[in-house]
């Protein structure tokens, strides 16, 4: 799940060098923290978040496989 | 050009200086040439002996590649296509068909996909990239109303317009599934056009996203009678067909 975030984010920004991505193991879900350059946060979250939201469905789906739940936050 | 003409030999005070002076008189830069170093320097006992450096320069790169105009015109076009401005549609399916599978390893599914450039259905207006996957129970992929599809779709068409710098029309599909909606929407289109002319009024479709509305604008654009326009707000949003004003 972490390298799908990464492979998306990493395409979508002009500096893929400052993409960062850890897994955090929470409570109920794992979670997913995408860091990226300042100027690159318009193109990961997208206009009305439309490509943070794209980027959560596909996780929804990856960890529905594997039994599990997991959700990305995007950190400033 | 003859190769000989462009090594030459060349004395200097050190094997710098030699060196220094041979890319001078060659007009090239260091990294165009070998350098062999026939004889190094000797300062000799009192000035007695003393023998300046000796050194071969050999030109490496051919003549075109020189700073010259013929280079920099190469090297322009070298860099359009690494920015994607010279792509062809072929480059960017070729493209989108390795993010595509990328995408779908790192998602752990596995699906055969086929690609096709499919002709615009007006000139002028640009061709579109299919990817249609192909596989067992992709089912999930499509998703509730479509949503992982659309999600799918939105990233690839993202990733790879960025990768070249202009858009693409990419449309990602799981088993002819948009294909045959496509169809399905076409001859609804068609059909509800022909009620609204003969009925002298107009005619709302269901709300649609707005991929299904293309689809209606673009089967009634040409149609004699008829013309088409969205209403509605978000996923209210809808498709109404009515009679052409007519001028007779």
């Amino acid at each position: 799940m972490k390298e799908l975030i990464e492979y998306i984010a990493k395409s979508l920004v002009d500096d893929p060098s400052s993409v960062e991505v850890a897994e955090v193991e929470g409570a109920s879900a794992i979670i997913l923290e995408l860091r990226v350059a300042p100027e690159d946060m318009g193109r990961v979250i997208g206009r009305g978040g439309r490509v943070a939201n794209a980027m959560r469905t596909l996780l929804r789906v990856v960890a529905a496989k594997q039994g599990k739940r997991a959700s990305l936050e995007i950190i400033e | 050009m003859d190769d000989q003409a462009r090594s030459i030999e060349v004395e200097g005070e050190d094997v710098e200086a030699a060196v220094a002076a041979g890319l001078d008189q060659l007009g090239v830069s260091r990294d165009h040439v070998e350098i062999e170093v026939l004889r190094e320097e000797s300062r000799g006992m009192l000035g007695i002996g003393a023998r300046e450096a000796l050194v071969r320069l050999t030109v490496t790169t051919p003549e075109r590649d020189l700073a010259d105009t013929g280079a920099e015109a190469e090297s322009v076009l070298v860099s359009e296509r690494e920015l994607g401005l010279s792509d062809t549609p072929e480059d960017a399916l070729a493209l989108a068909r390795d993010v595509l599978a990328e995408l779908l390893e790192k998602m752990e599914v596995e699906a055969e996909i086929q690609s096709r450039i499919s002709e615009p259905q007006y000139a002028g207006d640009s061709p579109t990239l299919v990817l249609d996957l192909l596989g067992e129970d992709l089912g999930y992929l499509i998703g509730r109303k479509g949503e992982t599809l659309a999600a799918i779709q939105h990233l690839v068409r993202l990733m790879v317009n960025k990768a070249f710098h202009r858009r693409s029309h990419i449309v990602v599909d799981i088993g002819g599934y948009k294909a045959r909606r496509e169809n399905t929407l076409r001859k609804l289109a068609l059909r509800m056009a022909d009620q609204a002319a003969r009925r002298n009024r107009t005619v709302a479709l269901e709300p649609m996203s707005a991929y299904e509305r293309r689809i209606i604008h673009v089967a009634l654009r040409d149609h004699p009678t008829v013309a088409t326009e969205s209403v509605g707000e978000r996923d209210r949003r809808k498709v109404t067909i009515f009679p052409r004003p007519q001028s007779s």
